[in-house]
């Protein structure tokens, strides 16, 4: 008899149906996967059989066909396991329920017939609601991560035995309760806080103001001034996840197996540091398999990027399109896949390749041709993109045995988050989410200078040596500041700290 | 402009390597053209100069400039890009310095040279990185003139990052060279220009210079010459100052503390500029208060003030655009002198 089980496979962070087709034909005892499978699929074969056998259930003598439909796409993981001994059983007359069609099968099988963690849970049964579909067989292992899904019903199971044993009528098993989704506002997840961080006014108020508005930030400082520290401290003033923005930053996640599975969901921002010898795929996605990258982990979150200029020119400059779309497109040979990459960038470089430039205790040993080569590795488009640049000094704070309070993290993400309350209302019915993001109709729109501060504007570029490119950059930041405030309009006092956050631009090394 | 024999002779003797063996070919013969019986070399370079708009100045002219006439090894010839009557001036001052320029050097290149503007000298730099370019670049940026002496032809820039600044020279002052076109930056040719920087200036002045400097040399050149040497003394600890503290030691220089001793020192007056009169308003005129006793750091003024990061960091942009206060590295702020 002819068996079909349904099960999903993964394309990018969505997922489409595959059917298993099952069939026991007369011949020699034979094991044949059709359907473009990968080689995990196809050593199916040797888990399948010891878990049927070793749940005391009989293996078929006779020639297994197994048919993945569609049949011209390339599948791949070991997630079609369950799906397949669940087709051979059915074919073989083990199983003569026929409810097993209502259900999307997904689970790895052991040789001891208990049934594995899976990658990609949460966006492929994201896909099958999407398709209509309502009830699940899953991992138990995986079962945290689709519970968040509501109007779903999930059954979880530990072994082939259990799902047999349901889908016979043997045993009734209650479908998992859906989860609450509690964003972290009430805990800080991040072991870290802006209030650890002593001194670094200016490099606290430029990330404060690059949160608020989205916008990506370069801190330039000798070793030991504290720039990862401060990094690290990024995601904690971030406004929280939406529980929308938690499933899409879970979905990649799952796909790319690194999602805690006792959890199931992410709830704290991202927090990524690729290594500077990150390559290319490792950072925008790909391989065989086309995996997500580091910038698509980061997504919802921060990437940084310590030390920039140490990482190879090429590997930068691909992140210039990501940065501009917030996706990250893969393409390779049999499929194309865009992998959501909306991060907020956050780099630090040293002044110099030795990092004393401009120290006041060190004396700097290179010559002008290593800075300028050092320097130039952050070409201009790239840095285009970068709307802060601050300089992090490493001066001790005891020199000054301050009084000023370093504040928490949780009252600067008060500020941020009623910054970015405006700028939700503002953009109301547009793609744009942040100041970040605005248009260059939008820049004109919302961000009109009264004649005064257009004055200043201009006598800041002749003065100050800013570069052209310089203007829409500081317009935008001037508009998060006045956000921050609370103000309408923007004024000059705004535009004037706009401009105190564009170190690069007033040629800082000449 | 047409070249007779003499000159083409000079064009032709330039292209020898080494100037003791032009000096040498030169004062061999009465007259250059005694040399050289076929000129289509010369033709051809002249067609290219004139092609590249490059002019030519030999020590047969009558405008070849007297100062430099009169030192041991003048060049036999100068080509030229930008405003001739430029090195007939009677005000030129040397600044050169080291290639790797600390926060210091800067600092003082700074303070000395718009007060060395002001007061009518007119900059003589070699165009190289550090105290050279930024010594140009100051006076490009206030539209004065300057004179860029180079190692090699005018149809090549070193380092080459200095292309913009080389034209910027070109249209508002002179870059010279002893070199016909196409002539490499040879290492040798370096203390061979250095010469005339300091030959061609009233003085030498080094704002910081290490201790293989090629300032020194353009230091000793100006001793030979009998042209007077102002260096900036340094910290006995930066390897940048070396240099200077050595010409010190060695008393082959005269000392300068501010721009007033080397203007002084040359004769001229220190002209009072009027006071730029700007309008503060009470917090700017607060933190401009607190500069007086120096540089400080951006901390120390919140803590003095109380003042919030926001509105310290936006008064202080305001206070930089006013062109009241400038920004050091390493978020420390001062109070531009003027003078």
């Amino acid at each position: 008899m002819l068996a079909k089980t349904k099960s999903y496979a993964l394309n990018g962070v969505d997922g489409y149906e595959v059917s298993i087709e099952v069939d026991l034909n007369a011949g020699l005892p034979a094991y044949d996967t059709v359907g473009l499978a990968d080689t995990a699929i196809k050593e199916s074969k040797e888990r399948v059989r010891s878990a049927i056998k070793n749940s005391l259930f009989t293996y078929p003598i006779r020639k297994i066909t197994i048919n993945l439909a569609p049949a011209d796409t390339k599948k791949e993981g070991s997630h079609f396991d369950l799906a397949i001994a669940l087709g051979i059983m059915i074919a073989n007359e083990e199983i003569e329920s026929n409810i097993y069609k209502d259900y999307i099968i997904l689970g790895e099988l052991s040789l001891d017939g208990s049934i594995n963690h899976v990658k990609g849970v949460m966006p492929l049964v994201i896909s099958a609601v999407q398709n209509g579909y309502r009830k699940f067989i899953l991992p138990s292992k995986n079962a945290k991560e689709a519970s968040y899904i509501s109007g779903i019903e999930v059954y979880a199971f530990d072994k082939l035995v259990e799902v047999v044993d349901f889908l016979t009528g043997k045993s009734q098993v209650e479908p998992l309760k859906t989860s609450e989704f509690v964003s972290m506002q009430s805990a800080n997840r991040y072991n870290v806080d802006f209030s650890e961080v002593k001194g670094q006014f200016m490099a606290k108020r430029a990330l404060e103001i690059a949160v608020a508005g989205g916008h990506n930030v370069l801190m330039i400082g000798p070793p030991g001034a504290g720039k990862t520290m401060m990094a690290k401290c990024v995601p904690t003033i971030m406004p929280d996840m939406t529980f929308e923005e938690a499933i899409e930053v879970t979905k990649i996640h799952s796909v790319a197996g690194i999602l805690d599975s006792s959890v199931g969901i992410v709830v704290s921002r991202p927090f990524r540091t690729p290594h500077h010898t990150a390559t290319i795929p490792a950072l925008m996605g790909g391989g065989a398999s086309a995996k997500p990258g580091e910038i698509s982990l980061a997504h919802n979150g921060v990437l940084f990027l310590d030390e920039m200029p140490e990482y190879q020119r090429r590997t930068l400059e691909t992140l210039r399109q990501p940065l501009e779309d917030g996706v990250a497109v893969v393409s390779r040979a049999k499929h194309t896949l865009e992998y959501p990459a909306r991060f907020m960038l956050v780099a630090s470089m040293n002044p110099c390749p030795c990092g004393n430039l401009g120290s006041k205790t060190q004396e700097c040993k290179c010559t002008p041709s290593e800075i300028h080569r050092y320097v130039s590795k952050l070409s201009g488009p790239l840095l285009d993109r970068i709307d802060l640049q601050i300089e992090v000094d490493s001066i001790s704070y005891e020199d000054f045995r301050s009084t000023i309070p370093n504040e928490s993290s949780k009252s600067i993400k008060e500020r941020v988050e009623r910054a970015r309350k405006l700028q939700r209302e503002r953009y109301a019915g547009t793609s744009t989410k942040t100041n970040d993001e605005m248009t260059n109709a939008q820049v004109k729109a919302y961000c009109k200078l009264e004649a005064d501060s257009e004055a200043m504007l201009k006598n800041a570029f002749t003065r100050l040596n800013l570069t052209a490119r310089a203007s829409s950059r500081v317009l935008k930041v001037a508009r998060t500041i006045a956000d921050l405030e609370g103000s309408e309009n923007i004024f000059a006092n705004h535009i004037a700290e706009a401009i105190q956050y564009r170190s690069l631009d007033r040629k800082y090394w000449d | 402009m047409e070249y007779d024999n003499d000159r083409k002779a000079l064009i032709m003797l330039s292209t020898i390597e080494g100037y003791n063996a032009r000096r040498k070919k030169f004062d061999s013969v009465e007259r250059p053209s005694e040399l050289y019986v076929d000129y289509t070399l010369a033709d051809k370079m002249i067609e290219s100069m004139q092609r590249q708009g490059v002019g030519l100045i030999t020590i047969l002219d009558e405008d070849y400039p007297p100062r430099l006439k009169d030192i041991y090894d003048p060049p036999l010839t100068i080509y030229y890009k930008g405003e001739r009557s430029l090195l007939n001036n009677e005000n030129l001052l040397a600044v050169v310095g080291t290639r790797r320029v600390t926060a210091y050097g800067k600092n003082v290149m700074q303070n000395f040279i718009p007060v060395f503007i002001r007061s009518g000298l007119c900059i003589v730099s070699g165009l190289a990185r550090g105290v050279d370019s930024i010594g140009h670049k100051m006076c490009v940026e206030n539209n004065t003139k300057t004179i860029a002496v180079v190692a090699n032809g005018l149809d090549i820039c070193y380092p080459h990052e200095n292309v913009a600044l080389q034209n910027d020279i070109i249209n508002n002052g002179i870059v010279i060279s002893e070199y016909p076109l196409g002539t490499k930056p040879l290492q040798f040719h370096f203390p061979e220009r250095n010469r005339i920087i300091s030959g061609l200036s009233k003085a030498v002045f080094i704002p910081e210079a290490g201790d293989k400097s090629g300032s020194l040399i353009t230091a000793d050149d100006a001793i030979d010459q009998g042209r007077d040497l102002f260096v900036v003394p340094g910290s006995i600890f930066s390897s940048q100052s070396v240099g200077c503290n050595k010409k010190i030691k060695e008393l082959q220089a005269t000392i300068v503390l501010e721009p007033q001793d080397v203007i002084e020192a040359l004769g001229y007056d220190t002209k009072t500029m009027e006071k730029k009169v700007v309008q503060l308003d009470f917090e700017q005129q607060r933190l401009v208060d607190m500069m007086k006793d120096g540089k400080i750091h951006l901390y120390e003024l919140m803590e003095k003030s109380g003042m919030n990061i926001a509105v310290i960091s936006s008064a202080l942009t305001r206070l930089e655009i006013m062109g009241v206060i400038r920004k050091l590295q390493g978020n420390y702020y001062e109070i531009i002198p003027s003078i």
